[in-house]
């Protein structure tokens, strides 16, 4: 389990750092290893799958679409390195020392996950990496439950790995939605 | 009579304004008369329901929703204060032709006025009264937009004042409702709040507020409506207050500072009145004027100071009516109007103001030297009153809204009905008084020939009838060939009179200088605060989660 | 509450739908319209705040894939931080540990539902000339109202006592703060649309307030105003785009009567809904009601200034605004039977 969670971390360190294709869609995969693998004993066994399922579907995505390079940290990404870090060591602080009970490294993973991903699309431009960051959010989204006390069921983890596959699809659904005129200024 | 009937001096002006809509959406204008056919049948209603019995008649129809429920309550008092919103507005609304919209909006005031007076509780009152300001608003910026207004800022605080006080007395005491409001919950803040609502309500300041300036605009039709409509309603709050604290406020100094404070805005408007350079001019003070010194005897806390009160109050809404109707030119009409309005003998104002100064000495103490204040108002206005006979008329107003026999018969009327005091103070006042106020034996009493107080007997129609008499004869033998229009100089200039109006302005240009301007950019501010920045929100966050570690 | 705010909203979309001006598109606003009720319904049915978390961040993704001059990632920030600040709100309430966890817990959930709606602190960009379906509005006024319901209301049952008078503080805090500065600003302001704006968050900064005062008066006023934000100020702002393109105020009955609505002036539904804030307020801090009911004057001379930006509606627009009067008049007399079917 520490071991997923160290995963987790780098997967989403990766999508933090990375600009390219490749290093975003290396670290969707190992993030979506990372947290399919301590939702399993969360109760959620049925979500992990789909989790697991979600986040495959959102790396492949990616990896067709952006700049074909890895772009892994490109000039002036030291910030987003230094949050990387500090936000890895906080949320080890409050996983393993602050809080109690079973289950420290889920709480360390989405703790960290949220995190950085809300991080990574306030200070991104671009959208390829906003739609990866997106998408991993929505994993770590679908695996919280299993912080619960009692079993979730898998209903939040297949909603969060449905947005994941889904989100990163969407620009080219849109287009063709987007070409109903938009109601006009004057009105609305 | 059902009790459901009570509903019907608010519902039929209702059903008017809902009439008067429909026909004016198709293109038809019903005219006055069926304008004023809302109104007068409020009116009648009121008579109906009230003469055969002459007791209190209660309605409830079950909760509102915040708070309180809709009970409707016809007591002497509402029935003195209906009679007072609505003869005037009844009067103006049937003689003046108006659009079909705003003679929809003024109805619906009329009918929101006598919402305020029939609730049985402060908060039904307090949204009733806020629905009245309202369309008061609307009325007058519907009529003309650039001429002057009551501010709006202070009728919604008055009502929102009223609002809370009647909260407060929900929570403290389980209800607001006039009647059942415990003695103990009207402590001095919450009678605090009803007086703060009843004198911003009909504008009871000392300095020109909107019951003078609404007389100045080009056209009175709206003007008249409203002061008919709302000037009596913070006097009503005031009446109320003496229901619910058991006959008096929760301490005397209410009283003494009130009824000083009816001097004081008395003697306001006397002073703006005697400077006056139209006619127009001084009777925009009229109102004003009267309401002084109503507020003066009615706060006093006394059953005779309440019945002169309530007689003078009848007599405001007498001379709403008269002055809404009457010419800007010189006339008879014109003179008997001022003859009326400072009081001359033997006027119902007349009657009304001796039995008020007759009332502070009764009660005592301080409350002597408030008498003594009222009569050299009083004797102010009568000068202001004689310079005004020989005052240009003023801007003129639009010939159609004018009624100068309606007006004269109107100032005529009150000027006759001084020896009928003693009927309208048992007829009308007095029930109102005992309905509010415990009546120790013996304090006010009387019949139609005269008034009996504690300390004298007034005997109104010997006294008054004479009066009377003497001059109308005088009256014919001078006529108006006398009065030559001709700028008289006021008897004095208060220094300061134009302060206010300059602090304003100093106030409204004042502007950071230049060198500062770069210290506090509004503009700036803004932009940082709406961008939409990251960093200000994580200062926020990290805010708030300091906040509660508190 | 949340279905009743469900339902108000459906309301107003249908208001504008059929009341909009003949040259706005009607396709494309009830095409998106609905795909936002949709949202709404499954976020007042989703048994979890998990799910509402995710069908929230559907949303803001959908928007911000509309056409706009603002760019896509600009225009997901503040979406996308309520998310998070949701997220690591509730984590925190689930973890055990010291409780001081499960006020930053109560912290993250109210300053998430402050983001999502765009109150102050966490404003979203605003650009007075894009589409209203773009904006930000949709979140105060539409999307807003049954989400905060249901955020609440949720919250309310993840949040343990120790941390409960934090969250009505900070609500009661925030609400406050959006009261001030919603109506100084939108008096203030140089653009109308933006003064709109403002104006909306005013009326969620007493909304806010009400909740925080967590019993049944403050809950019915707050429910009041924001069926009068939904059903009041969402369509006469909808009906006022032509004229604040056009910038030429008017000074016409109609005019005030709409500024006495956005004022919450008597006989509208903002007035019940002060005044059962002012008794709730009286009933747990007097000097909280003392406060309110000095800003409650605020309103005033925005409302003034919005009313007269409005322009004078002709025609459908016309029938519409009478249709907005006559809810808020009976809203504002009557209020029970909303209130007795929210269960207040």
């Amino acid at each position: 389990m520490v071991e997923a969670a160290f995963v987790a971390w780098v997967g989403a360190a990766l999508v933090v750092l990375a600009d390219g294709r490749r290093g975003l869609a290396l670290g969707l995969v190992l993030l979506t290893a990372g947290l399919a693998v301590l939702a399993w004993p969360a109760g959620m066994a049925f979500g992990a799958v789909a989790i697991a399922a979600g986040g495959l579907v959102a790396a492949g995505q990616c990896l067709r679409s952006g700049p074909a390079s890895w772009g892994i940290m490109p000039a002036g990404s030291t910030p987003r390195l230094i949050i990387c870090i500090a936000s890895g060591l906080l949320a080890l602080w409050v996983a393993a020392s602050v809080t109690s009970g079973t289950g420290a490294p889920l709480r360390f993973a989405v703790l960290l996950v949220v995190g950085l991903m809300g991080a990574r699309i306030l200070i991104s431009h671009e959208p390829g990496a906003v739609l990866a960051a997106i998408a991993s959010l929505a994993l770590a989204l679908g695996v919280a439950p299993g912080l619960a006390a009692t079993s979730p069921g898998p209903v939040a983890a297949i909603v969060g790995a449905l947005i994941a596959a889904g989100v990163v699809f969407v620009p080219a659904g849109l287009a063709r939605l987007a070409s109903i005129p938009l109601a006009d200024k004057d009105g609305a | 009579m059902p009790s459901i009937a009570l509903l019907a001096p608010v519902l039929l002006p209702l059903i008017a304004a809902g009439v008067i809509t429909a026909f004016g959406l198709s293109g038809f204008n019903l005219g006055p008369i069926a304008v004023g056919a809302g109104a007068w049948a409020a009116v009648l209603a009121l008579l109906v329901l009230w003469i055969p019995l002459r007791s209190t008649q209660e309605l409830s129809l079950g909760q509102l929703g915040f708070g309180t429920g809709l009970q409707l309550r016809l007591d002497a008092v509402a029935f003195a204060f209906g009679l007072m919103v609505l003869v005037p507005a009844a009067l103006v609304l049937t003689l003046q032709r108006r659009n079909w919209q705003e003679a929809a909006i003024g109805v619906l005031g009329v009918a929101a006025a006598m919402g305020a007076i029939e609730a049985g509780g402060v908060v039904l009152t307090a949204l009733a009264g806020g629905t009245a300001a309202t369309l008061a608003i609307v009325q007058l910026d519907a009529e003309d937009v650039r001429a002057p207004r009551p501010r709006w800022s202070m009728l919604l605080a008055a009502w929102l004042a009223l609002s809370w006080a009647g909260v407060i007395l929900q929570v403290r005491s389980g209800t607001a409702a006039y009647a059942a409001v415990p003695v103990s919950a009207l402590t001095a803040p919450v009678f605090a709040l009803i007086a703060l609502a009843g004198l911003m309500a009909s504008g009871l300041v000392p300095w020109r507020s909107w019951p003078a300036e609404v007389w100045s605009r080009p056209s009175l039709r709206a003007a008249g409506l409203v002061v008919a409509t709302l000037y009596p309603l913070g006097f009503y709050l005031l009446v109320r207050a003496y229901e619910m604290g058991d006959g008096r406020y929760p301490q005397v100094a209410f009283h003494a500072i009130l009824a000083s404070l009816g001097v004081v805005v008395a003697l306001g408007a006397a002073v703006r009145a005697q400077s006056a350079t139209t006619r127009r001019g001084f009777f925009a003070e009229v109102i004003p004027g009267i309401g002084g010194f109503a507020l003066m005897t009615v706060a006093l806390g006394t059953p005779l100071g309440l019945v002169a009160g309530l007689i003078t109050l009848a007599f405001a809404a007498a001379m709403t009516a008269c002055l809404s109707l009457l010419p800007d030119r010189a006339g008879p009409a014109s003179l008997v109007t001022i003859a009326a309005a400072v009081g001359l003998p033997p006027a119902l104002g007349f009657g009304a103001r001796v039995v008020g100064v007759e009332s502070t000495f009764e009660a005592g103490d301080f409350f002597g030297f408030i008498g003594v204040g009222g009569t050299i108002v009083w004797v102010l206005w009568m000068v202001a009153g004689a310079r005004a006979t020989g005052l240009p008329a003023g801007r003129g107003r639009p010939t159609g809204e004018t009624f100068p026999r309606v007006a004269m018969a109107v100032a005529a009327l009150t000027l006759v009905a001084g020896p009928a005091i003693g009927l309208i103070q048992s007829a009308f006042a007095s029930p109102a008084q005992a309905d509010v106020m415990p009546l120790p034996a013996g304090s006010v009493g009387g019949g139609l020939m005269s008034m009996v107080t504690v300390t004298t007997v007034l005997p109104v129609v010997a006294l008054f009838v004479p009066l009377l008499i003497i001059g109308v004869l005088a009256y014919g033998a001078a006529g108006t060939r006398l009065i030559r229009t001709q700028p008289r100089p006021p008897l004095f200039n208060l220094p300061w009179a134009g302060a206010a109006a300059r602090l304003r302005r100093a106030v409204a240009l004042a502007s950071m200088p230049e060198q500062y301007r770069s210290i506090l950019d509004l503009r700036a501010l803004e932009a940082a605060a709406m961008g939409g920045r990251p960093l200000i929100w994580l200062a926020s966050l990290v805010a708030l989660a300091f906040a509660v570690t508190r | 509450m949340e279905p009743e705010l469900l339902l108000a909203a459906a309301a107003a979309l249908g208001l504008a739908v059929v009341f909009t001006p003949l040259r706005v598109p009607r396709a494309s606003l009830l095409t998106w319209g609905l795909l936002g009720l949709a949202g709404m319904a499954a976020i007042v049915i989703a048994p979890s705040l998990d799910l509402v978390i995710l069908i929230l961040l559907v949303l803001a993704v959908l928007q911000a894939r509309l056409t706009s001059n603002r760019e896509f990632v600009t225009r997901l920030r503040a979406p996308v931080l309520a998310i998070a600040l949701l997220a690591l709100g509730l984590a925190f309430e689930r973890m055990q540990g010291p409780v001081v966890l499960d006020r930053f817990g109560a912290v993250g959930i109210v300053a998430g539902l402050v983001a999502a709606i765009g109150l102050l602190p966490y404003v979203h960009e605003f650009d007075p000339d894009e589409s209203v379906v773009a904006s930000p509005i949709p979140w105060m006024a539409f999307i807003g109202p049954p989400l905060a319901a249901t955020v609440l209301l949720q919250a309310n049952q993840v949040i343990p006592s120790d941390a409960g008078d934090a969250f009505g503080a900070m609500l009661i805090g925030l609400g406050l703060l959006n009261m001030i500065g919603g109506s100084l600003g939108s008096w203030r302001t140089e653009n109308d649309a933006s003064a709109w704006r403002y104006s909306f968050m005013a009326d969620w900064g007493l909304a806010m307030c009400g909740f925080g005062l967590a019993i049944a008066d403050g809950r019915s006023a707050a429910l009041l105003m924001l069926f009068s934000i939904v059903l009041g100020r969402l369509p006469l702002y909808l009906w006022s785009r032509q004229a604040l393109r056009e910038k030429v105020p008017t000074d016409r009955p109609i005019n005030l009567v709409v500024a006495a609505v956005l004022a919450g002036s008597a006989p509208f539904a903002g007035f019940p809904a002060r005044v059962l804030l002012l008794r709730g307020a009286t009933q747990l801090y007097w000097p909280l009601a003392l406060v309110l009911a000095a800003g409650m004057l605020l309103w005033l001379p925005s409302s003034l200034r919005l009313g007269r930006s409005m322009g004078v509606p002709r025609g459908r627009q016309a029938v519409g605004v009478a249709i907005v009067l006559a809810l808020n008049v009976l809203l504002g007399v009557y209020p029970q039977p909303l209130l007795t079917l929210a269960g207040l």
